[in-house]
């Protein structure tokens, strides 16, 4: 065996798995398809706005050319564009009339370097969903399985968050919390005054408020409010695979790191129901080569790791590895999105704040919980909100030139409000990633091709977290309240979830309660692939909390000679 | 660019430069085609639209106890998003401002704009904004859009005029504004 362990990807999931298993004393070999990145050097996070390219603006030629389904995320920007794969390199096909935005970077560390650092806990709501209405398949854990993993990560990724004691957003470890701004804190007031169910909290994140001696030992620091996170952080502050899991592993000395190689396909020897062997081409000398350990990871990211299943076919397994169930694939979800409304607030005109922080406010799901009636869909939505005043940029849609505007302008404008719906989108069989029958990339690996469409449900869930963000804006003072617009397209939350589903039973799903294939002993899969359903908080520490059991449980089983 | 518009445009810049020598910025105009400038096809900012660009950007944010628009390189980051980052349609879009100004300066007051007192020019600009954004021009807006970002993301605009940090280093969340005093840049 080269290794002990193999972990393919290197995001938030991959990140965790090697850190745990590296500090159990396995060597680990992690594979990265994408580039090698360096934590610090790489990052353009010490450039004022007057030193970024065309300030922060990509040129519109390259961006219609290269990056057309990239540049629909927020945090697309000429500062941060080395983060988003080339469009017109690493395509993937839809059909024509149902969109689908695949959203990612390949580069060591993977999303975690541009992920919007929003942490909360999933609750025995979440847990219990599919069972409770019967849409999807029953989750095989609980909040119990997996509450000490959740504190485990949140110590060591160092969460920023007030705790609230609601049942429906379990409180974590958490470091001290960023404080509200004086529009949010009024509004946070008349909400839970005039809904008395509802509850507004500062937004839980990945950011270090208060280093711990373990996170300063990492090379951490505290976070500096800078806000232009998504650049890549040369304090650490914020989690990610560069500032914290890799460095940990890294120590141990157990871990090994390839990067530009891109894994083709799993093997499979099916006398010993394992997989025997992880082969790569190396994307620069279109080599191939292939690596064996006594077990493997697969934490590609959900389409991704999807894709590298439905590949590796064998005698065994006709339509893709561990698809015994035919689920591989299936019942991919993403947060239903750009739902919400905003407006602006006619006071607090002699307020500000200083610095940027990096955060909004949370208000949790009180949809089909505290609040039951009148409502015609299933599941729920939270809400993610910020204050903020205007500054410059009104200038541009307001009348006026000269020494006028240029004297409004030095004073910040009025404060606005946006709240943004979270939903949870449920899962359907037909919402699918296949194989494309004759399109293949430059490596001549099928492409991958996604059909999803909002249902239903979804559809009507949007509706209502519209109509709830209006009237809750109206009822605190704001004017110019409108909804945010139309519900957004599938993908745009970079969300994808469930298309290699965590079950109890192994003709309905693909991985058991502890991420492993119900069919092959040493594969494990921790990504968003694994999720039985959505939830309605933004997934990353359940994917952490997930990685980090899977390991230990895999590290156990490996000692005892049980895989 | 093509070898023949790089000829063009160094024909114009050495004409441009022989008038400068002979009779200073009222003979420029002489060359400015009327009531229109150059084509907006053509892929470069030509010298003429240059010079009428740094009077536009200057009446827009002009310089008063803080730098104005010119000293803080407005129109050197527009003639380069125009060259460099505008898309064909865009740049059609941004010049055809220009030339809208150029127009709506001889069609008021019978010359180009760059020749208007510094009281027309400003009645010229504060109309034509009016206009545009009473019906919220999509080029209009653009193209102010170009001069805000120029201004209030150049270092002068930023810490000068507001108030920038690169690294702020605390989060104080609640503060009379009298403390801060100016809007933040970012």
């Amino acid at each position: 065996m080269d290794f002990d362990a193999i972990v393919v990807g290197s995001g938030i999931s991959g990140g965790w798995v090697a850190k745990e298993l590296c500090e159990r004393g396995l060597k680990t070999l992690v594979i990265e398809r994408g580039r090698h990145v360096k934590h610090r050097t790489d990052y353009l996070d010490f450039s004022a706005p007057w030193d970024v390219a065309h300030r922060g603006m990509v040129p519109e030629a390259e961006v219609a050319e290269h990056y057309a389904v990239q540049s629909q995320c927020h945090a697309f920007n000429s500062a941060t564009k080395q983060w988003w794969v080339r469009d017109s390199e690493h395509p993937y096909s839809t059909p024509a009339d149902r969109p689908y935005h695949w959203i990612r970077g390949y580069h060591l560390g993977g999303r975690s370097i541009t992920w919007g650092r929003q942490t909360y806990r999933m609750s025995d709501y979440d847990f219990g969903a599919n069972l409770k209405d019967g849409h999807g398949i029953d989750w095989p854990i609980r909040y119990a399985d997996l509450s000490p993993w959740y504190d485990r990560v949140e110590r060591f990724a160092g969460i920023s968050g007030a705790t609230e004691g609601l049942e429906q957003l379990p409180d974590g470890h958490f470091l001290p919390p960023m404080a509200l701004n004086c529009v949010e804190n009024e509004f946070k007031k008349k909400i839970e005054q005039d809904f008395p169910t509802r509850r507004i909290t500062v937004g839980r994140c990945a950011h270090l408020t208060e280093p711990t001696a373990e996170h300063i030992a990492l090379g951490r620091g505290p976070c500096q409010l800078r806000s232009h996170c998504e650049r890549g952080c040369g304090y650490g502050a914020y989690f990610s695979s560069l500032s914290a899991t890799l460095p940990a592993a890294e120590k141990t000395g157990n871990l090994t790191v390839i990067t530009d190689s891109i894994v083709e396909r799993l093997d499979y020897d099916h006398a010993k129901r394992r997989i025997s062997g992880v082969r790569v081409i190396d994307t620069n000398t279109r080599q191939a080569r292939s690596y064996q350990a006594r077990v493997v990871f697969v934490c590609a990211s959900t389409i991704g790791t999807t894709q590298i299943l439905l590949a590796s076919q064998s005698e065994y397994f006709p339509n893709g590895l561990a698809n015994r169930s035919e689920t591989v694939g299936r019942y991919l979800m993403d947060h239903v999105t750009g739902i919400g409304a905003s407006g602006t607030h006619p006071g607090f005109l002699d307020r500000y704040y200083y610095g940027r922080r990096p955060t909004g406010f949370y208000l949790p799901r009180y949809i089909n919980l505290t609040e039951k009636a009148d409502v015609d869909f299933l599941r729920g939505f939270g809400f993610q909100g910020y204050s903020g005043r205007s500054s410059w940029q009104r200038g541009e849609h307001e009348t006026g030139v000269g020494a006028e505007l240029k004297q409004r302008l030095r004073t910040p404008g009025q404060w606005g409000m946006q709240l943004i719906g979270f939903g949870e989108m449920l899962p359907r069989a037909d919402n699918r990633v296949t194989l494309h029958a004759t399109r293949k990339d430059r490596w001549g690996l099928p492409l991958v091709h996604i059909d999803v469409t909002h249902g239903d449900n979804d559809l009507r869930l949007a509706n209502r977290a519209n109509r709830d963000a209006v009237q809750m804006l109206v009822a605190a003072g704001f004017e110019n309240v409108a909804p945010l617009g139309k519900v957004n397209i599938p993908g745009q939350s970079v969300h994808e979830m469930g298309t290699a589903r965590m079950g109890r039973d192994p003709s309905t799903s693909v991985l058991n309660a502890r991420n492993q294939a119900h069919d092959v002993q040493n594969l494990f899969i921790t990504d968003g692939s694994c999720m039985t359903s959505t939830g309605t908080v933004n997934p990353s520490l359940t994917y952490m909390a997930l990685s980090a059991r899977a390991a230990n449980y895999a590290a156990d089983r490996l000692a005892s000679g049980e895989i | 660019m093509s070898d023949s518009s790089n000829q063009k445009l160094n024909r114009r810049a050495l004409l441009l430069g022989a008038v400068l020598l002979v009779g200073g910025a009222a003979a420029l105009t002489r060359f400015v085609r009327k009531p229109g400038i150059a084509g907006a096809a053509d892929p470069a900012l030509t010298a003429e639209h240059f010079a009428l660009l740094e009077q536009v950007c200057e009446v827009i944010i002009p310089t008063t106890d803080t730098p104005g628009a010119i000293v803080a390189g407005v129109p050197a980051f527009i003639r380069q998003m125009i060259e460099e980052w505008s898309s064909e349609d865009s740049r059609a879009e941004l010049l055809g401002v220009l030339d809208a100004v150029e127009k709506f300066a001889w069609s008021r007051f019978g010359a180009a704009f760059v020749e208007l007192t510094p009281e027309r020019r400003f009645e010229v600009i504060k109309t034509l904004d009016a206009q545009r954004l009473a019906i919220q021009d999509p080029a209009y807006r653009k193209f102010k859009h170009l001069v805000l970002v120029g201004y209030y993301q150049s270092e002068i605009g930023a810490t000068q005029e507001l108030r920038f940090e690169l690294v702020p280093g605390a989060w104080r969340s609640c503060v009379p504004l009298s403390e801060i005093g100016r809007a933040s840049a970012v």
